[in-house]
């Protein structure tokens, strides 16, 4: 075919997994999709790869969601939504929220920070909140305690907009080659004076507490208040390109390096979803082992629901009714690509019958988490 | 919040493979890998370095 006949859209965006930023449509939620009062902790609760962070003590609680308002029109089926349900309107110095993404270093290399060569970084997504006025948006290089924040303003209420930031490439300070995290993308929704106090630091330097969110609004001071976000995207250079979107198994699979949901609490409701195959290794101990679908960023922990016979293991007609696993994990059997799980409590077998794991309980999961 | 961390002993080897976490006011449960990259590890470490215990009842030598 001539190269006349290809359409120039063929041409358009052709820097492929050019967004530094997983899952920023947020069409992936591993772990539910909504958390009831969440505060000031440092966990994942929905959506996956965007972590709550905080500090101080403040009573301000939200629910945080998986939520289907969208922008109109732009392609996007899923935001991540922030709802203010207990307020505190005189938060003290400490207090503080963020939803936050760990990148890993090895991720990073091609931006070459740390040289006369750094990339600019440019950051595009779309927000809506009722709380109109001044937000901040911080990169924050873990590895070289340095930071640099921009402001952005929430001009309409309960409209969606699209934000554009660029940050300068820096040259002090290359990012480790590793696979653990070097660069933080942080949305601040409030901040205490210990993070307000300074001058906004808008240029690449060392971390300065006061100089990281001034200027932020309190997204806590009432309970009418929401905040939205998706489309997130990070990208090399100072132009903002259209949203990369990915097919849904392509951004589940590159959830899946940081989580894997095994069994998931609906899986558990169906109360026979099966989890693996399973051999008595003699009568008191089973093993269960296998393969995560995608290798994960580091030997990961298993998480757990864990109860009175909340898993079965099924046998030469026989059923053992199990509370819960044990991880193994030294001489590598768990490591990044697979798993060697085991019971030695609730067991009374025959030494080399082999079968199967289920979910016995509503409540019952497992999940591996490799999260940053 | 944390309740409890417990060294967990593989029933074959008898090796140290893993902690087990137990924490307030959840039936949930966190079995975290010995691997320094692992999150969940590094704040283990943290919780011993400020102090906290970890329970730890090795199973008996064979003779």
């Amino acid at each position: 075919m001539a190269i006349s006949k290809i359409p120039s859209a063929g041409f358009q965006d052709n820097v492929k997994f050019r967004n530094i930023i997983i899952n920023g449509d947020m069409s992936i939620a591993q772990r539910g999709t909504s958390e009831a009062s969440v505060g000031n902790s440092f966990t994942y609760f929905t959506v996956d790869r965007f972590k709550l962070g905080g500090s101080g003590s403040s009573g301000a609680r939200f629910t945080m969601s998986q939520d289907t308002d969208v922008p109109t029109g732009q392609g996007f089926a899923k935001s991540l939504k922030m709802d203010c349900t207990t307020a505190d309107g005189s938060l003290g110095a400490s207090d503080s929220i963020q939803i936050v993404q760990r990148i890993e270093g090895q991720n990073l290399q091609y931006l070459k920070k740390g040289t006369s060569n750094a990339e600019s970084l440019t950051l595009s997504f779309w927000v809506k909140s009722n709380k109109t006025g001044t937000y901040i948006a911080e990169l924050r290089d873990t590895d070289n305690n340095r930071t640099i924040s921009k402001a952005y303003t929430i001009d309409s209420a309960s409209t969606w907009e699209k934000k554009t930031l660029t940050f300068e490439g820096d040259t002090t300070g290359a990012f480790d080659n590793d696979n653990n995290a070097s660069l933080r993308l942080i949305h601040w929704l409030y901040a205490g004076t210990d993070y307000t106090s300074g001058t906004l630091q808008t240029s690449w330097g060392t971390l300065t507490a006061t100089d990281r969110a001034v200027g932020q609004v309190n997204l806590a001071d009432s309970t009418d208040n929401d905040w939205y976000i998706t489309g997130v995207q990070l990208e090399a250079g100072t132009t903002a390109s259209d949203f990369e979107f990915l097919p849904y198994d392509v951004n589940l699979r590159r959830c899946y390096r940081y989580y894997w949901g095994w069994w998931d609490k609906a899986d558990a409701a169906s109360n026979g979803a099966i989890g693996g195959m399973a051999v008595n290794y003699s009568s008191s101990i089973v093993y269960i082992s296998g393969h995560f679908p995608v290798e994960m960023r580091t030997t990961p922990s298993l998480d757990q629901g864990s109860g009175t016979a909340f898993y079965r293991f099924l046998r030469a007609s026989a059923t053992d009714f199990l509370d819960d696993f044990e991880l193994s994990t030294n001489n590598g059997r768990t490591n990044e690509r697979g798993y060697e799980l085991f019971n030695n409590s609730d067991i009374s077998g025959t030494a080399g019958h082999g079968g199967w794991i289920r979910c016995n309980n509503a409540s019952a999961f497992v999940n591996f988490d490799a999260e940053l | 919040m944390i309740n409890t961390i417990t060294k967990v002993y593989d029933p074959i080897s008898n090796e140290f493979c893993s902690y087990r976490i137990t924490y307030t006011n959840s039936n949930n449960i966190r079995c975290v890998p010995l691997d320094e990259a692992n999150k969940d590890y590094q704040a283990i470490q943290e919780w011993i370095a400020d102090g906290g215990t970890v329970i730890d009842n090795p199973p008996e030598e064979t003779p």
